[in-house]
């Protein structure tokens, strides 16, 4: 009770200000009076009582210091009064001050805004219950025909069979996206729906907010056919009316009874409605077509290996059971955290790596600017040293400098994190995983307040270290003498830019590696010329066009009407474009050896209508194209692309060869044209036989999908309205989707390589500037303080050139130094890279050889503005100063 | 080194001291007090004020005693001390511990005496 009661006057007595000082000065002084007093009384002479009374009274100032200590509570009050020096020393000095705010700011703001990403897509668990038990189960394709596969979708049959068989798994779910038109309601609009099996939504604990969730018998056949609307979709769409339920809704022009509202899983954020599987007999004995993904929930305490061992056993079995379907076919069951972030894991880690070097440079600077400092302010140091001040006072004070700066570039940082955070995602776009989830949010403050503190600090602990170390009498006698800066501060400050500049050329070597690969990714040949082409998706319900004529009739119609709108020089239409991948299907060639289905070759399957090649500038080697004259029932043919052509029938004329592409027809199919090689995958894509194509007319398979791809005249975006316009014409309820030039296609089959360089570089030009500041920052101060010296040089008649020689190669030896200690980490360090990188070495000579010249210029750059400023010393001026 | 241990060992003892003096003298400001402990100890001990005003004002702030500015006999002004209603009990509980700590302590000295 006694020590919180004293406790609370000392934290009240930091605050207590004049009147207690006054209080003390006059108590000591009353003190005095009455003991002179009694010396006056004792006998002594006025002067004799006076002299004894102080002599008994002792330092009146330590007197003083004992009585303040115990006042106020010592620590605090010397933090609070360093705080306030600090503050004022950095006010005094705002060049300075605003030098090291923006560059803690700069450092701190990519690093809260790389980090905010990265907690939020990487570190930071799915959003739903029991996150860690949510997995995904894929099959791994044969790799003979499949090369570089990892994972497929699978097959009903084989699904329902490791659901049958495993004991593994608490749940699992099958489900499969499509983008059906909601009609009926005004405007016909297409809406991401997901079709999934009852077990779906309870895999990831989502509850209906209305209504049900869907029953085991919803998954079969001639059961009522049920929708569940998202939560969003049902505010939107719906204004929230809880009495929607009941009601029935057309979808694709058949009717869907709406059963219940749903929040959507976030990485399905966009989907608006649910619908249920009613697969029939025939659908769920379907194994050799692959076309669904799957969740599942592992059973509490399975580790996933355990899972995987399962489900591998069962594939191999039925591997067995049905080798016509299943040979070389396999399982994986990884997490789904993993499933959804570990492509861009990679890119965000080397992000977050980037920013990190940034950040030390920044940090590196920062020392170097407060080391400059300090060092002018060494006098001042090494006095209140004399007078009393401990050598921890002195660290304390520096460090409490230290910390001020870092706080406020903290707050910078932060601040521009903020801001900038909103930028990265939107530029990001799909490329980026969960991004939905993506906030600035009190991790990242914490995270942001951490790096920024400890930033400050460690800038100001090498100046502070040297400092408390060194002896105050001789700083005192080396004030006369200015300037000599020990030689160890020179030591130091070398140091520092020979680390910021080996940090600066490491991400200077990311970048650059990156932007080479970029390039050898664009100048890939793909086939087919994207200048001046747009491409819309058009998907017609199957309800509406009952009969392949129906369907084929609607493609020409739309395709005659695109063509005579002006500005469009050619028009036609595939299942899918090029560079997005597509179907891939076996394909048994006359006379080729007598395998079981799943031992067939595969080929990559496209469906063009006459004039696709044509507009697409698909070079047409040898034969024909196909003509209006390939209709249904004329003779069935084929288009094979020159690899095809090759791989089956080396050095003969493919045309007249006859194949049998089973998924199309029964029926063989014969060759009639060669066309040239289109990647189709992605630019990316290797050359593998898979990649090799075969086209089938569209007209003679009727597939109720199709893209247009139509050739402009002049810029093809300008063409949207109008095409769409057209589509309308021909049906006015039908929506057309994924309007894209082709040029936008290509771009987006780069993924998040061209973001990942673009930040990466932007990164390095950040660190290279730091760089460069530091480099002219400790040089220009180091000639500021052998003004002296170079004038002395001048006045007894060195050239200006000697002396510019003498300052260059002095400022150039640690650019030097740092280039070749970056360039060995970089070439340590660049394996990291090796997954982003496309047709490059991961030491790709151009990129070692040009990287530090360009460090190297920057630094001469930096060099030159404070040498050439010391050749215009005035010898006069300087000898005078003295 | 010395120091510290002087200043450990005094932290108790003075307050002590302090407490006592007031409670004999009743009123007194810091001078007097000094004096009072000097003579009581025989000019054995010598009060420094760097000591006596932290104590002093630790002790006000515990609430042991309390100050107030006044007239002193010389007809000068000066701060006086007195002691709290806390700061009396205080004395009694303190003098007890005390008295019986050096009962324990010349007890224990002796009986090392006689052994050796």
């Amino acid at each position: 009770m006694r020590k919180l009661r004293a406790l609370w006057h000392r934290v009240g007595g930091v605050f207590a200000g004049g009147r207690a000082e006054q209080d003390l000065a006059d108590e000591i002084e009353s003190n005095l009076q009455h003991h002179i007093d009694d010396n006056l009384r004792a006998g002594m002479s006025a002067a004799e009582a006076r002299r004894q009374a102080l002599i008994a009274l002792g330092g009146v100032e330590s007197t003083k210091d004992a009585v303040r200590d115990r006042r106020g509570l010592p620590s605090l009050e010397s933090l609070i009064r360093d705080f306030r020096y600090g503050t004022r020393t950095l006010l005094r000095s705002p060049g300075f001050a605003l030098a090291g705010i923006v560059i803690l700011g700069l450092g701190v703001g990519v690093n809260s805004a790389i980090f905010t990403v990265v907690n939020a897509v990487v570190l930071q668990p799915l959003p739903f219950a029991d996150a860690d038990r949510i997995v995904r189960v894929w099959h791994t394709p044969p790799q003979a025909t499949f090369p570089g596969m990892k994972v497929f979708a699978l097959s009903p049959a084989n699904f329902l069979d490791w659901e049958a068989q495993s004991t593994s798994f608490e749940a699992m779910a099958i489900y499969r996206g499509d983008r059906p038109t909601i009609t009926g309601q005004g405007e016909p609009v297409p809406v991401q729906s997901v079709r999934a099996s009852s077990s779906f939504l309870p895999i990831f604990g989502l509850q209906p907010i209305v209504g049900r969730g869907f029953t085991k018998e919803e998954e079969l056949e001639g059961s009522t056919p049920t929708v569940i609307l998202s939560e969003a979709f049902w505010r939107t769409r719906f204004g929230a009316d809880r009495s929607v339920i009941g009601r029935t809704i057309l979808l694709d022009r058949a009717p869907f009874e709406v059963i219940g509202v749903v929040p959507a899983p976030s990485f399905l954020e966009s989907t608006q409605v649910f619908t249920s599987l009613r697969w029939s007999a025939a659908t769920r004995a379907v194994r050799e077509n692959h076309n669904y993904r799957s969740v599942a929930k592992l059973k509490p305490g399975v580790p996933l290996e355990r899972a995987n061992a399962e489900l591998g056993a069962i594939a191999a079995r039925l591997e067995q059971q049905y080798p016509a379907e299943n040979k070389g076919w396999g399982a994986l069951v990884i997490s789904l955290h993993e499933d959804l972030v570990g492509d861009a894991k990679v890119a965000l880690l080397l992000l977050l790596g980037a920013v990190g070097l940034v950040l030390l440079i920044a940090c590196a600077n920062l020392a170097n600017l407060m080391l400059v400092r300090t060092h002018g302010r060494a006098k001042e140091i090494a006095l209140r040293g004399a007078l009393g001040a401990s050598r921890l006072r002195v660290v304390q004070q520096l460090l409490t400098e230290g910390l001020v700066l870092g706080l406020c570039g903290g707050a910078v940082g932060f601040a521009a994190a903020y801001y900038g955070v909103q930028v990265l995602v939107t530029a990001l776009g799909t490329a980026l995983p969960r991004s939905e989830e993506v906030a600035v949010n009190g991790q990242v403050l914490a995270f942001t307040a951490a790096i920024s503190i400890i930033t400050g600090l460690a800038a100001a602990f090498v100046p502070a270290w040297r400092l408390s170390g060194r002896d105050a009498n001789e700083i005192l006698k080396q004030g006369a003498a200015r300037g000599s800066s020990g030689a160890h501060d020179g030591w130091m400050r070398q140091g520092l830019v020979v680390s910021e500049v080996a940090l600066a050329l490491m991400l200077l070597v990311g970048a650059g590696l990156l932007i080479r690969s970029l390039g050898s990714l664009r100048a890939v040949e793909p086939g087919f010329d994207a200048s001046n082409v747009l491409t819309a998706s058009i998907g017609i319900p199957e309800a509406k066009y009952t009969t392949p004529e129906a369907r084929n009739q609607f493609f020409d119609r739309v395709e005659q009407r695109v063509r005579q709108l002006p500005g469009v020089e050619a028009a036609a239409w595939v299942d899918t474009v090029p560079l997005q991948g597509g179907s891939t299907q076996f394909v048994a060639p006359e006379g080729g050896p007598q395998v079981q289905d799943s031992e067939l070759p595969t080929v990559a399957v496209r469906l063009p209508s006459p004039g696709y090649f044509h507009t697409a500038r698909i070079p047409l080697i040898g034969g024909r194209d196909f003509t209006e004259a390939d209709v249904l029932d004329s003779p069935k043919v084929i288009i094979v692309s020159q690899r095809t052509a090759e791989r089956f029938w080396p050095g003969q004329d493919p045309i007249g060869k006859r194949v049998t592409l089973k998924m199309i027809s029964p029926d063989p199919r014969e060759v009639v044209g060669v066309v040239g090689e289109v990647k189709m995958s992605g630019l990316d894509a290797g050359v593998s036989d898979s990649e090799t194509a075969i086209y089938v007319p569209a007209r003679q398979f009727a597939f109720p999908g199709a893209q247009l791809v139509v050739r402009t005249a002049g810029a093809p975006a300008a063409l949207t309205p109008s095409v769409v316009a057209a589509v309308r014409e021909i049906d006015s309820e039908q929506p057309v989707l994924d309007i894209q030039t082709m040029e936008q296609v290509v771009e987006e089959s780069l993924g998040q390589r061209p973001f990942a360089m673009r930040l990466l570089v932007g990164f390095a030009a950040l660190a290279l500037l730091l760089a460069s500041v530091g480099i002219y920052s400790v040089l220009a101060y180091t000639v500021r303080q052998r003004v002296r010296e170079i004038g002395i040089r001048m006045a007894l008649g060195a050239p200006s050139t000697s002396v510019l020689r003498m300052v260059l190669v002095e400022g150039l030896k640690p650019t030097v130094l740092g280039v070749a200690i970056g360039l060995a980490l970089a070439a340590a360090f660049v394996r990291v890279m090796s997954a982003m990188l496309y047709n490059v070495s991961e030491h790709d000579p151009r990129t070692f050889a040009m990287v530090p010249l360009i460090v190297l210029a920057v630094g001469l750059i930096a060099t030159w503005i404070p040498a050439w400023r010391a050749t215009r010393v005035d010898p006069i001026d300087t000898l005078r100063a003295e | 080194m010395t120091q510290v241990d002087r200043n450990t060992v005094w932290q108790g003892t003075l307050s002590l001291m302090v407490l006592r003096t007031l409670l004999t003298l009743g009123e007194q400001h810091g001078y007097g007090i000094a004096r009072r402990i000097e003579q009581t100890s025989q000019g054995r001990l010598l009060i420094n004020y760097g000591t006596l005003y932290p104590a002093l004002l630790k002790l006000e702030q515990e609430g042991l005693i309390a100050s107030s500015w006044g007239v002193s006999d010389n007809n000068r002004r000066a701060k006086f001390y007195t002691l709290t209603k806390a700061g009396r009990k205080q004395v009694e509980h303190e003098t007890r511990q005390w008295e019986e700590t050096a009962a324990i302590m010349s007890r224990f000295l002796a009986a090392a005496e006689e052994q050796s």
